[in-house]
């Protein structure tokens, strides 16, 4: 068994009346691409972003590298080596793909207070970096381009490429593959895959598409109403009376 | 760096435009304008600049900005009434009271963003304007107090109306140089990644309340410095330079002329008190064509006179002019040279 890099214990964000986090514990192991699925309004989205600091949580705690940040502020956690992706991709629209990674890289080292020019040598290691994202999320075509003017599939895989700026050993996706074309996913499931296989990276996403959700994830977390429904192997997790039902399509599974 | 066929046009613009300031004093008295109307012009284009880096580069919205403007004036004229400071000395007396006027309303605001920012700093910039307004023995109430220009603390010489036109010159290219390499700075790139998407920046690992506050702290020296100019030209302080019609005023040169850029606020300050010294005298009801005349900018113009000019130059050139755009917007985030 390989160690708990990220945890999440009796998690519980409410909004007003609504539960819609009720109660969830889930743990992220080093190394490992765990999904978390469920219906619409299951609390996917709110539980993410309780577990990055988006939301203070109502009550439970987040350990990450075996310290407690529940409420530890945004930058700390990324810090510490955490990075995100949004629903609708978070990026700095009117800025070229080269710059957005470029305020990614200079936050990482240290550089954004600054008041004078950064020197030759670290901007060469800076752009050398920059180079390899884009060439890591294939966007070199693009690179010099507003990311407003990409298409959204590459908006996302900048927003990936953002995320792995500052140097992150957790990445979390919210969604990747919302509002794609069905061209588009491939190339983001490819560098998803990517980020587990070559880079070594620990990725937990939520995702609707099953399909892909099967096809990256080692573990599945299915919510259902703000609770865990099921927890196992995407073949366990297929198995799954209650999650059919709650769920995931027949037809779906038969294609595992 | 990589000088750019168009960095050298930017650059014999603003050469240009520099030696027909420097001239202003020859023909001030032939276009029927004195030279401390273009003091104040000076004065508030430093103020629309301070302006500027929160709207166009931070994107938070200083409506209260007259606050600092105000606090800069009244702490070079109190200084100069009470203590009987010198003329140096009282200028930075001004950018003092203003940064700590910054200091004290600052923590409040970082509270709070977009609209409710603005509201809360209109609050704060009106409780100095009552306080200004209301404790008559000390500030003079609602006339102000008149004083006369204090002499240079060395020379013992006290500085002429043309002398300090010539002087703000010198400080408005200062200002303006200062500002374009605090823009072009990791920080001011920093600032801009707030104003592109704060929740962005702050997934990069920025601690953004930080990063607004020291703009915020920044705004407050530059704006008070022009205020406090502002005071020892005119020789008088009075409680509308705190009023919040002032920092409408500002805020309207700086987003006229063009927010986002270097030179826009200076653009906007010069047809705003050019246009108010002229036609205040002629029509009584000049702000109702001149505020019709912020409308139709805002709503068919809305990156103001100077961001509408490079667009379309940009646009001439068939896109790929991003580069040179941002040396001219100055906001240059990466000096890579762009390959078609």
């Amino acid at each position: 068994m390989s160690e708990v890099l990220f945890s999440g214990e009796n998690i519980v964000k409410h909004f007003g009346g609504v539960r819609a986090v009720e109660d969830v514990s889930l743990s992220v192991n080093a190394g490992s691409i765990q999904a978390i699925i469920g219906p619409n309004g299951a609390g996917k989205s709110t539980l993410f972003n309780a577990l990055s600091g988006f939301y203070k949580c109502d009550s439970g705690n987040v350990t990450f590298k075996g310290i407690d940040i529940t409420s530890a502020p945004i930058h700390q956690r990324i810090a510490m080596g955490m990075g995100r992706t949004f629903q609708t991709s978070s990026v700095f629209p009117n800025l070229t793909v080269w710059d957005n990674l470029l305020i990614g890289l200079q936050s990482a080292a240290n550089l954004a207070f600054r008041f004078r020019p950064v020197g030759s040598a670290q901007r060469k290691t800076m752009e050398e970096k920059i180079e390899r994202l884009i060439d890591f999320v294939n966007l070199k075509a693009s690179a010099h381009r507003p990311v407003a003017e990409l298409a959204h599939g590459s908006q996302r895989l900048c927003e990936i490429a953002m995320s792995l700026s500052t140097d992150p050993v957790l990445v979390m996706l919210d969604e990747p593959m919302a509002g794609l074309a069905h061209a588009e996913t491939e190339r983001v499931v490819e560098v998803i895959r990517k980020l587990h296989s070559e880079l070594g990276l620990t990725v937990l996403f939520v995702e609707h598409n099953m399909r892909v959700v099967l096809s990256l994830a080692q573990r599945i977390m299915v919510l259902d109403r703000g609770k865990v429904l099921a927890e196992g192997t995407p073949v366990e997790i297929s198995a799954n009376e209650a999650v059919r039902d709650a769920y995931i399509g027949k037809e779906v599974v038969e294609h595992v | 760096m990589k000088v750019t066929r168009r960095g050298i046009i930017a650059g014999i613009v603003v050469g240009l435009l520099f030696v027909v300031l420097l001239a202003v004093p020859l023909f001030a008295s032939h276009v029927n304008l004195a030279v401390s109307i273009w003091t104040d012009v000076l004065s508030f284009a430093i103020a629309a600049m301070a302006v500027n880096l929160l709207i166009g580069y931070t994107g938070v919205l200083p409506f209260g900005n007259a606050a600092f403007f105000g606090l800069g004036a009244y702490g070079a004229g109190l200084t100069i009434q009470y203590w009987h400071v010198g003329f140096f000395g009282s200028i930075a007396l001004g950018v003092v009271a203003s940064i700590a006027g910054g200091l004290l309303i600052g923590p409040f605001l970082l509270r709070r963003r977009g609209i409710y920012f603005a509201l809360l700093m209109i609050a704060f910039g009106q409780i100095f304007f009552f306080i200004a307004d209301r404790f008559t023995d000390i500030t003079g109430g609602e006339d102000g107090m008149t004083f006369t220009r204090p002499a240079i603390e060395w020379s013992k010489t006290v500085i002429s109306d043309t002398h300090l036109y010539l002087g703000m010159l010198l400080l408005f290219a200062v200002v303006a140089l200062v500002f374009w390499m605090l823009v072009r700075s990791p920080f001011g790139r920093s600032l801009v990644a707030i104003k592109e998407n704060e929740t962005r920046a702050r997934y990069l690992g920025m601690n953004t309340d930080r990063f607004i506050f020291v703009a915020l702290l920044i705004s407050a020296a530059i704006e008070g410095l022009a205020g406090a100019c502002y005071t020892l030209s005119i020789m008088n302080a009075d409680p509308s330079r705190l009023d919040f019609h002032e920092s409408g005023n500002i805020v309207m040169m700086t987003i006229l002329g063009g927010s986002g850029t270097i030179l826009g606020p200076f653009i906007g300050s010069l047809i705003f008190v050019i246009a108010q010294d002229v036609l205040s005298s002629a029509l009584p009801w000049w702000q109702i064509p001149f505020g019709a005349v912020f409308v139709i900018c805002v709503l068919f113009f809305p990156k103001g006179i100077l961001g509408t000019i490079l667009d379309v130059f940009e646009k001439r050139r068939g896109g790929f002019g991003y580069e040179a755009r941002d040396t001219l917007h100055g906001t240059v985030i990466s000096e890579r040279e762009i390959q078609p």
